[in-house]
């Protein structure tokens, strides 16, 4: 997660969870282990029912926290702006049946034949033009 | 320490008293605000959204502007024109009274493109047939983009104003859909400007590579068609005419190569091979035959089609290439690619199968045919 908000640069104004809402997490955070911790102090006391209470906040209290984590890794993990995509062009010779792959300039289009051979006399034809397969993306 | 604490706590139920009214209040906010914080948290979402759309916009705008300066002669500033090219509105024809609505559509879409063609030309004076083509379809994109902008923007600040639940929702609902459109259109400005193949490109791919080395000619505005013989067969194959993107008036060069029979041997066939949106766990590249007017658009094309195909009584197939809405204008994947491959094998299948020899085929590559060639 730290490295894709790193990478991102300027790109991430998703992260409006600042630490205002981090210090209110961390606030709501003790209350709760507080109020459990209370609550598991009355269960062995004299005052049971005052302990179920506790438990109930002291719950909801984390309840509350896992949502907001939750909420902010949904918002912060939506990808970058579009990056550029790798095209390559596919060169096959119709005299020697050579094949070659190169990075795509522009001008190139399928069916075009206007480059010579690397190996004989003639000339090669593009005969394909498609994006580079890209590396499996970790969610 | 940690009993004198517990004590101090436990003694005192003051506190504890006080806590849990804090926290009773804050239900009872809770219970009259939830609407509130939940239109707010969902503003947030769309503000992101727009500030991330509001990126790509701009990208595409500069992206337009540097191309069509590329193009342009002397020290021309393309920007006011550019500007005022991405404003440019389409007003549909009315359809209270139906009847003849296809006609007046393509009739306005004519206009549409020939102003366009105009502007493009007149900004790029440099700029070659295809090049003018491949900038037309980069301003279209940034155009498009330029109104998901001004959309979103609407909802948002509409939403902001009136703190609305059911405004703010309307927009929030689909914004996930509406991302991923965003998203391929910033990767068409990249395959208009350099005039890379995107995955629409599949059908005049497929068509190309069955009329590659046979003469060509023109058979309507940015149509070409070939005669091609293949085991006893005669195919006669269409596309948009490359390498410039255009999808060019499918609708007439079938109807023109079918009216144009008359009095020779009639087609016995039609088979058209098309991009179609594939559903979320399909494979992209994946293959279907079927049967029908493959194309897409607003329907002007298909209802020429259909109308031709009616009138001279022909079976019609399809052949759909699926691919994902993020492919469709973005630089073709490697999946597509291969798939037009076998979607060649395909078509010679179908027309093994259901056709005999001597038999006169129809075979149309439908889509932008950016890049490709014939
Ligand atoms: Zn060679």
């Amino acid at each position: 997660m730290t490295t894709r908000m790193t990478d991102a640069g300027p790109q991430t104004p998703m992260m409006s969870l600042s630490w205002v809402s981090l210090a209110v997490v961390v606030v709501i955070g003790i209350f709760s282990l507080l109020f459990l911790w209370l609550g598991f102090q009355s269960f062995g006391g004299e005052n049971p029912d005052q302990g179920n209470l506790y438990i109930v906040v002291g719950t909801a209290g984390l309840a509350a926290i896992g949502y907001m984590f939750f909420r902010t890794k949904a918002i912060s993990s939506q990808k970058p702006p579009v990056e550029k995509a790798e095209v390559v062009t596919i060169l096959e010779c119709p005299s020697c049946d050579l094949k070659r792959v190169r990075d795509f300039q522009r001008g190139d289009y399928v069916y075009k034949s206007d480059e010579s051979c690397t190996r004989c006399e003639g000339t090669m034809t593009i005969t394909g033009i498609h994006r580079k397969a890209e590396p499996k993306k970790k969610r | 320490m940690y009993l004198q604490v517990g004590q101090l706590l436990q003694n005192q139920s003051d506190i504890g008293m006080i806590l849990q009214t804090l926290f009773s209040l804050s239900f009872i906010i809770y219970l009259f605000y939830a609407q509130r914080i939940q239109a707010m948290s969902m503003l947030r979402a769309v503000e992101g959204t727009l500030r991330k759309v509001k990126e790509i916009r701009d990208k595409g705008r500069s992206v337009s502007i540097e191309a069509v300066k590329e193009a342009s002669e002397g020290d021309y500033d393309p920007t006011p024109d550019v500007e005022r090219f991405l404003e440019h509105f389409f007003i549909s024809p009315t359809s209270l009274d139906p009847a003849g609505i296809v006609g007046k559509m393509g009739q306005l879409l004519n206009v549409r493109e020939n102003t366009f063609e105009a502007e493009v030309r007149a900004m790029a004076p440099k700029a070659s047939d295809s090049e003018v083509n491949n900038l037309e379809n980069l301003l279209e994109a940034s155009l498009a983009l330029n109104i998901y902008y001004k959309v979103i923007r609407h909802f948002y600040l509409l939403g902001k104003k009136t703190m609305n639940i059911y405004v703010i929702m309307q927009i929030h609902m689909i914004l996930p859909m509406i991302v991923r459109e965003i998203e391929a259109y910033s990767r068409a400005l990249q395959a208009f400007r350099d005039g890379t193949p995107i995955g629409d490109s599949v059908g005049p791919l497929v068509a190309a590579r069955l009329m590659h080395g046979h003469e060509w000619s023109d058979v309507a505005k940015e149509m070409v068609a070939a005669e091609v013989p293949y085991n006893g067969r005669t195919l006669i194959v269409t596309k948009a005419k490359g390498p410039g993107g255009s999808v060019g008036k499918p609708g007439d060069a079938i109807e023109n190569i079918l009216n144009s029979r008359k009095g020779r041997k009639k087609v016995d066939a039609v088979i058209m091979i098309d991009a179609a949106g594939k559903l979320e766990g399909e494979p992209a590249g994946g293959i279907a035959e079927g049967v029908g007017a493959a194309i897409g658009g607003i329907g002007v094309e298909k209802y020429k089609i259909e109308e031709a195909v009616k009138e001279h009584d022909i079976p019609m197939y399809a052949i759909a290439i699926k691919q994902d809405i993020t492919h469709v204008v973005a630089p073709m994947v490697e999946e597509l690619y291969t798939a037009c491959d076998t979607a060649v094998e395909t078509v010679k299948r179908m027309i093994d199968e259901k056709t005999k020899e001597g038999d006169t085929i129809l075979v149309a590559g439908i889509g932008n045919t950016v890049g490709v060639g014939q």
